[in-house]
């Protein structure tokens, strides 16, 4: 099939992740011919989202693929003489450290724990059905991998924790300082409640399947910014459906707490003091347009923001809250940055709700693919589970003029883009990695309840020392269309200090859930 | 007695093989036009066809056609996402198109389902029936059984050329899609926020949300 595409492009992109996809509507939009290829079967990459079975069969993928060795595949008969060629890897190895855990009621849960084994059959990823009717017996059917997990009830929660490498080149990693754009935060979280109320079983979660949008990277949006506003202003919002978040939390003293941000929240405000109140609200009014009282931050201006926020006589809690959950930032950062930050907040606030942040309907992973259909509607070419063996490059100018396909296939083109995760490691030895530390939990009920069973929460846990960073979680509810009824999706993530994700978030996930006595903790 | 109104919004998928016709189908359909010049990328992203169905309901089509993923068949989720019918075109003057037609269709049923599980309606299109059709000619009585099999809820030739039974076509999908409808609960997501240029849809009091 590959074999009917056109031998020229304006432009070749490889990798679906959001900035790929963001730039191939771009240049699709001002009549670019582009070819816009990555090597699964799905869009989004690094950025995909999974119904509960495909999650499976990408980590089973994984940890596959971690076992075998990368060999360079090169069509040498496609390269002239005076050209050189930058040679692509065909694995990706962004994410590491997968790990499954499940937390069950019977003895026979860790057989959860064994469907690594098995194979993958990519296609699942896309569509299949979870069907109920898997047979009940263990011996793990390599074709079928997913009917593989047999127990029947029991299993409360699974949860997922990986490490991934953050991509540089991909800039909208997150990186809350860069401010602006995609401030998607981080977030993160996990869940595991168990009071055996109407209790969802393992077999329910496979059964529903398909109700599952599992983000390998979870991230909300400011509800105002370069990635609204892009949104916007490109027509791709057409195609989004955003939820509000539509709660705060913090974990302070031990407990998990709403913290009040809007006005009428500090009005209705039954944990704050009236003294309290107003001085909140006081403060908050002054940020709104700080930079209108230059003289009241100063002589704070090289301090800490926590300095600054003692000298406004905030409380202790209220210092808490304006930090951690409203400014979102460390003990450390300097008391502009913070003030920039609350009143980025702030101006959020009430575009289209009483939080902030945006969360989109059918997880994140939708975002990248909004790009990409825009992409097709102005001529873009799409071609998935098919990637690129290397770059041409002229030896002359030192551009790259060319690159063959994986059918071996000589396409030329003016410009490439490929994401950082297809080059090489001796391409990309210049460059500095981060790495986060995720978790993701499907739970059965709220860390924190409310009136409403549909609450979209965002958390921050700060760190107990205050040396490391803090934990954020994202909790969402069915109604985001990211998980089936009566369960929460939760993710956590916070920047990778120990060797696992695991090691960076298990305290965390202990204090905030209630794991189920007899599967294991 | 009164008469209520209803309204109804049903998202439309338009597939098949490249050049058997989806947007000039969609063309035709929605803006009464058709153009012979052939351009094989540029499509309509998806186009709105308000029908009076009776004295009180008003039925709102939104067509979304395939652009250029549609070569390799990679659509993104966005285009499936929310649809509740389809139509499944063909060349009839080329058969390798009608013999694509399965796989469009299991493809379908793999990615889209109503929220009862059950896969949407789908209409066959045979399109281009102005055109000789000596090849498909013989099938056209196997073609009941055809769609029976594959679970079409009916076919038409058509001819966006000569605004040949699109209209019927259109018809049989939506009678299809309001019968399947009264067994799905028509639940309309609330507090769906779809930001738009000058949108600043504020639920409550703002001056209460803000600072
Ligand atoms: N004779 C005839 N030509 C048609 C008909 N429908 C489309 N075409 C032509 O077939 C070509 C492909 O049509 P187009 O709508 O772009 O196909 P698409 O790739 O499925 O969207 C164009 O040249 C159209 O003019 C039809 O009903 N009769
Ligand atoms: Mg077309």
């Amino acid at each position: 099939m590959a074999a009917d595409l056109p031998a020229e492009f304006d432009v070749v992109i490889l990798g679906t992740g959001l900035p790929e996809s963001i730039v191939a509507a771009a240049c699709s939009r001002i009549g670019q011919r582009v070819l816009h290829l990555d090597s699964r079967n799905y869009y989004g990459g690094n950025w995909a989202s999974f119904t509960f079975s495909g999650l499976q069969s990408w980590i089973d993928e994984y940890k596959q693929r971690e076992a075998t060795t990368d060999e360079p595949v090169t069509n040498k008969e496609q390269i002239l003489e005076n050209e050189g060629i930058i040679p692509l890897n065909q694995r990706d190895r962004t994410i590491r450290n997968i790990e499954t855990f499940s937390f069950s009621k019977s003895e026979d849960s860790n057989i959860v724990e064994e469907i690594g084994a098995l194979s993958i059959k990519p296609e699942l990823l896309n569509t299949n059905p979870t069907d109920g009717d898997q047979p009940l017996q263990e011996s793990p059917a390599p074709e079928q991998p997913e009917l593989q997990e047999p127990q029947s009830e029991s299993v409360e929660h699974q949860e997922t924790t990986s490490e991934s490498d953050q991509i540089p080149g991909a800039n909208i990693a997150p990186n809350s300082e860069g401010g602006s754009t995609t401030d998607a935060e981080p977030n993160a979280a996990k869940v595991c409640q168990t009071e055996s109320r109407k209790s969802i079983t393992y077999s329910d979660i496979v059964r529903e399947g398909r109700r599952f949008n599992i983000d390998l990277v979870s991230k909300f949006l400011y509800s105002r910014g370069l990635l609204i506003d892009l949104l916007i202003k490109s027509n791709v919002s057409r195609y989004t459906e955003f939820k509000n978040v539509t709660r705060i939390l913090t974990y302070h003293n031990g407990r998990i707490e709403q913290v009040p941000c809007s006005r009428a929240d500090v009005f209705s405000s039954k944990q704050l003091s009236m003294i309290e109140k107003r001085t909140l609200m006081k403060f908050l009014t002054f940020c709104a347009d700080y930079e209108q009282h230059p003289e009241e931050y100063q002589d704070y201006k090289d301090s800490a923001f926590l300095d600054f926020l003692q000298s406004k006589r905030l409380t202790p809690s209220l210092q808490h809250f304006v930090l951690c959950s409203i400014a979102m930032v460390s003990k450390n950062t300097n008391t502009v940055d913070g003030l920039k930050a609350t009143q980025h907040f702030l101006r959020c606030l009430g575009r289209y709700g009483n939080t902030p942040f945006l969360f989109h309907m059918y997880g994140l992973g939708e975002i990248p693919q909004c790009f990409c259909r825009m992409s097709a509607v102005f001529g873009g070419i799409y071609c998935l589970h098919h990637s690129l063996q290397c770059l041409v490059i002229d030896e002359d100018s030192k551009q790259c003029k060319a690159v063959i396909d994986s059918s071996g296939k000589r396409i030329s083109c003016n410009y490439v883009l490929v994401e950082d995760s297809y080059l090489s490691e001796v391409t990309c030895a210049q460059v500095q990695y981060r790495q986060i530390s995720r978790a993701i939990l499907i739970t059965d009920c709220s860390v924190l309840k409310s009136e409403s069973d549909q609450e979209i929460s965002v958390l921050t846990v700060p760190s107990e020392d205050g040396r490391q960073n803090a934990v954020y979680m994202t909790e969402l509810c069915s109604s985001t269309n990211t998980c089936m009824k009566n369960t929460y999706l939760v993710h956590l993530s916070c920047p990778s200090v120990k060797a696992t994700a695991r090691e960076d978030l298990e305290p965390v996930i202990q204090k905030l859930f209630t794991l189920d006595a007899d599967g294991g903790e | 007695m009164q008469s209520h109104h209803t309204e109804h919004l049903y998202k439309i998928l338009v597939i098949g093989d490249l050049g058997v016709g989806k947007t000039s189908i969609i063309k035709r359909y929605v803006h009464q036009n058709f153009s012979p010049h052939y351009r094989a990328t540029i499509g309509v992203d998806f186009a709105l066809k308000v029908l009076s169905w009776d004295s009180d309901t008003v039925v709102r089509l939104q067509l979304w056609d395939i652009a250029g993923q549609e070569r390799f068949g990679n659509m993104t989720r966005v285009y499936y996402r929310e649809a509740v019918g389809a139509f499944i075109v063909f060349d009839v003057s080329r058969p390798a198109t009608f013999e694509a037609v399965t796989k469009w269709k299991e493809d379908l049923d793999s990615k889209l389902t109503l929220s009862n599980g059950l896969p949407v309606s789908t209409v066959l299109l045979a399109n281009k029936c102005d055109q000789g059709k000596d090849g498909f000619r013989n099938n056209l009585t196997k073609m009941d059984q055809f769609c029976k099999e594959h679970g079409f809820v009916g076919w038409f030739e058509t001819s966006a050329k000569e605004n040949i039974n699109i209209d019927e076509a259109s018809k049989c999908l939506v009678k299809h899609i309001i019968a399947s409808e009264t067994d799905i609960l028509q639940s309309v997501e609330p507090d769906v926020v779809k930001p738009q240029m000058n949108s600043s849809k504020i639920p409550s009091c703002s001056a209460c949300l803000k600072f």
